[in-house]
């Protein structure tokens, strides 16, 4: 019978269906848990290894104690003139970032026309693809050179010094973030505004922005947490004694903070001393900063989220756009008492910061309060608005500058023997070849090792997981390490891969070490990707008779591939750019062979800038050389990122 | 029509959005304490009219206007012309409810705020006043420093009207302030435009036609962005002379 021959051809058919989807989800649960005890693992060897320095110093003297000297004969492990430090450069770069990006994003959304706004958006977004050494570069060679002559100091490296850079790094984070919130309160409240006859100040400075409050709020929030978490910058330009300035306000002397401190000092210590877990130690306190930035970021957004509008399909957007920095935490338990008193001294250390700066900006707003009874509204615009083109000239001019003076300054030194030889005379002659192909080794390598892992895990949370505890607790660790501060990853791949795994200092070693350190932010932008595909075209395909993966692979991926391609754009330039993570994991100074195995150590653009700048006197063309081809390298991938991005926004809408 | 009561006079307006060209060569005049309905097919230009009144328009990109409007004897469109003054003498309300986040006692303070009132029991009193004309008070004064996020659709609209008879403007301009609302809610916005037209100049954009029939004096009849026909409302209504108008009331399209 016909009908019977079809019945029995169809059963196999079936089988074989069922079973290619159970490959593949197979595949992409290998993926999940793989990360999954990734993520948890370096949590817990952090940890672990951090233990006998609590242990042994009791976690109130590490935290208190004021000297820190490991080096002495009786080493004394206190960190709080690093804490203080790392407060104080923060606090500094707040106090000059804040001010000026909040003019920035309220000039990008309201005041630019198209045109403009259109040209100082992505400007703005390659300033945050600008790499911390180049940052650490120029203020060594420029910011810290002008200082010196201006205070007449004997040198320049000072909590000022780090602040202001810090402040420059900060700004990107912070102007896209508010001016997303800023552009995405609903167009309804301004109209509102203005046909009551209110000036565009008044309608922005007593709608828009108290509307976009809370956005702008998560947007200091996480500048904040990149200022804390910034290692080579900081280490570059801040002097990196580890003393409290005396008097505490004393913005020229010179300061330590947490990162720079395992960026200087890890390479030297002994892995069997108090010292070796005491630099763990500081690694939980950064990861404990992280978490407190991290809930603080999220308890601000949960606000923006229920706070509902007349129109929270405009608000839709920005909710988008914020998730992808970070998802609640509130599941994460820590499991020690001792941890929970790290968690509190942090967030008191942290609500200090938090105060004096909210203290600073809410003067600011009195005073124009205050000009506001005194003066009329068109003048009161006029002020507000020059003071907002002031605050924008200022960060254009900073972009400029440094632009400027590398480009300018690099590029004579741009020559194809540059570009294709090797260093000599200590990377004073010669050129940066092995060091431009041992990037893009490692870039290579991390990219490979970390995007099938983080896209399949994913696909494993979003499509195939219900949303509960597990996914929550699984997404608050990958934020939790997204947050990190990458010399944190550095540490964690100098002490298991290189020493522990017996790796030594090789290419394997710095591509596994990056490859952790993007992991998270590609599962969260996967995820994130994958959330915006609408549910009504997974039932729209399901009511078809599609499977599970004829779903995903035809219906989710290809709208969120845009997404998806985006985020991976963005990690590549990141870890090309990064230095913290591989300088004791993969890298030496100088080279002159190519690696022959993974097993080899490699030169790197971001390594051999370090060190031209800060060890080797009368590099000066080298230096620029190399600034200028890891420019170029880092803020071309970005360059091509937002224009992925562009292309697919203006093709996709929903 | 031209008697001396006429508070808008628009002559050889034209607008463009980029190439579009969005009104034609439009002129009518606009009596005062009357209530003024536009009304016509989707897409017809009847919004993007009444948002030349005030100005608006500023706020579209590529929008480009060539005419005249003069509102009492000055030329709103004149080089240095202030659009928050015009504004503030020329209200609007909005199609959909748009109530700012804070409380409904802020909503309705806003304006006189930033108009430079800032005593408190002044602000009490003209919050008071402007809720009762808006016919609102009895339904919220119990809960002024609640957010206005809570109040119904029919409310939020309410109170947009009360937020703007609080800067005591001339002219009124209502953007189908009833096309979100439910017929309850629509009935009390109607009767509250009757109040408000012993008071004020009232321009209202309507889909419905038995609206405007309702609540207007005149009515102009729009279509593709000409003013197909202008006059009393009864006349346009029971005896229209132009047959695209005929044709628009009886529902022949639409």
């Amino acid at each position: 019978m016909p009908g019977m021959s079809q019945h029995t051809a169809r059963i196999p058919e079936l089988t074989r269906v069922r079973l290619k989807e159970m490959a593949i989800k197979t595949i992409w649960f290998l993926c999940a848990i793989f990360a999954i005890i990734t993520i948890f693992f370096i949590l817990a060897f952090l940890i672990g290894n951090a233990y006998p320095a609590f242990q042994e110093i009791g976690i109130w003297n590490f935290l208190t104690g004021t000297s820190w000297t490991p080096a002495n004969v009786n080493p004394e492990y206190g960190i709080y003139p690093l804490i203080v430090g790392t407060l104080l450069v923060t606090l500094g770069a707040m106090i000059i970032a804040v001010p000026l990006s909040i003019g920035c994003a309220v000039y990008i959304s309201e005041i630019a026309s198209p045109r403009i706004k259109s040209l100082i958006k992505p400007a703005i977004e390659l300033l945050s693809g600008i790499p911390s050494v180049v940052f650490g570069f120029f203020g060594l060679i420029i910011l810290t050179n002008w200082l010196r002559i201006l205070f007449d100091i004997p040198t320049g490296e000072s909590w000022l010094a780090g602040s202001i850079i810090l402040a420059i790094m900060a700004l990107p984070t912070i102007i896209s973030i508010s001016e997303d919130a800023i552009s995405s309160v609903p167009q309804e409240y301004r109209e509102g505004s203005l046909a009551l006859g209110a000036t565009r100040w008044q309608t922005i400075s007593r709608v828009t922005t108290p509307a976009a409050l809370s956005g702008i709020t998560a947007a200091i929030i996480l500048g904040i947490g990149r200022a804390i978490g910034e290692t080579m910058a900081v280490l570059m330009v801040a002097g990196n004694a580890a003393i409290i300035p005396d008097p505490i306000w004393n913005v020229l002397s010179p300061v330590r903070t947490l990162t720079a401190t395992l960026g200087i000092e890890m390479g030297e210590v002994s892995t069997t001393s108090l010292h070796y877990n005491a630099l763990f130690g500081i690694a939980v306190v950064l990861l404990v900063i992280a978490l407190v930035v991290n809930i603080l970021a999220t308890v601000v957004l949960a606000r923006l989220r229920t706070s509902a509008t007349p129109s929270a399909k405009t608000c839709e957007g920005s909710k988008n756009g914020f998730r992808s920095y970070l998802t609640p935490v509130e599941d994460l338990v820590l499991p020690n008492v001792s941890y929970i008193l790290i968690v509190l001294a942090a967030i008191a250390a942290f609500i200090v910061a938090g105060l004096v700066a909210t203290i600073v900006v809410v003067a600011i707003l009195l005073g124009i309060q205050v000009l506001h009874r005194q003066v009329s509204p068109r003048w009161m615009q006029r002020i507000a608005f020059s003071l907002i083109g002031i605050a924008v000239a200022i960060v254009l001019f900073s972009l400029a500058v440094i632009l400027y003076d590398i480009i300018a300054n690099g590029l004579p030194y741009l020559t194809w023997d540059f570009l294709t030889e090797a260093p000599s005379n200590l990377g004073r002659s010669g050129g940066i070849f092995p060091a431009i192909v041992g990037t893009l080794y490692l870039v290579a390598g991390a990219i490979l090792i970390a995007l099938p892992i983080g896209i399949g895990a994913a696909i494993y949370l979003t499509e195939y997981t219900l949303e509960g505890r597990m996914t929550k607790i699984i997404r608050a660790g990958a934020d939790l390490l997204n947050g990190t501060p990458s010399i944190v990853f550095g540490l964690f791949g100098f002490a298991f891969l290189v020493l522990f795994l017996n790796f030594g200092v090789s290419l394997i070693a710095g591509q596994v070490t990056l490859a952790l350190m993007i992991l998270p932010t590609i599962i969260r932008t996967t995820e994130e990707s994958l959330k915006t595909v609408p549910q009504s075209l997974r039932e729209g395909s399901f009511a078809l008779g599609a499977t599970k993966w004829q779903t995903i692979r035809r219906v989710v991926l290809p709208p969120a591939m845009p997404g998806i391609i985006t985020g991976t754009i963005l990690s590549i330039g990141r870890a090309a750019g990064e230095t913290a993570p591989i300088m004791f994991t993969a890298v030496v100074f100088s080279s002159r062979f190519l690696p022959q195995s993974l097993f080899d150590p490699v030169m790197a653009l971001p390594y051999h800038l370090f060190i031209l700048s800060t060890n080797i006197p009368g590099a000066s063309g080298a230096k620029y050389g190399t600034a200028l081809v890891l420019l170029l390298l880092v803020v071309g991938i970005y360059a091509i990122a937002i224009a992925v991005r562009s292309h697919y926004h203006r093709k996709l809408r929903w | 029509m031209s008697d001396n009561t006429s508070l808008l006079t628009i002559s050889g307006l034209n607008l463009w959005y980029g190439e579009t060209h969005a009104l034609k060569n439009i002129s009518m005049e606009i009596q005062d304490k009357k209530v003024t309905a536009l009304i016509g097919p989707s897409g017809c230009g009847k919004s993007t009219l009444i948002r030349c009144f005030n100005r608006m328009n500023d706020l579209v990109n590529g929008c480009r206007i060539d005419g005249t409007v003069r509102f009492h004897e000055t030329e709103i469109y004149a080089d240095g012309a202030d659009p928050a003054e015009l504004r503030r003498k020329i209200g609007m309300v909005f199609q959909k409810p748009n109530p700012f986040p804070k409380s409904i006692y802020e909503n309705i303070a806003y304006g006189p705020r930033i108009h430079g009132i800032n005593d408190r029991a002044k602000l009490d009193g003209i919050v008071e006043t402007s809720l009762k004309k808006a016919a609102l008070w009895d339904e919220v004064k119990d809960r002024l420093h609640h957010s206005a996020m809570g109040l119904s659709g029919g409310q939020q609209q309410r109170l947009c009207i009360a937020r703007t008879i609080a800067v005591e403007p001339e002219v009124i301009l209502m953007d189908e302030p009833c096309s979100a609302l439910d017929p309850i809610a629509t009935a009390k916005i109607e009767s509250l435009i009757e109040e408000l037209k012993k008071q004020y100049c009232v321009i209202i954009v309507t889909h419905n036609m038995q609206q405007a029939a309702r609540v207007s004096d005149y009515t102009g009849f729009m279509y593709m962005g000409d003013l197909a026909e202008f006059g009393e409302t009864v006349q346009i209504f029971e005896n229209p002379k132009n047959e695209l108008t005929e044709n628009y009331i009886t529902g022949r399209f639409g």
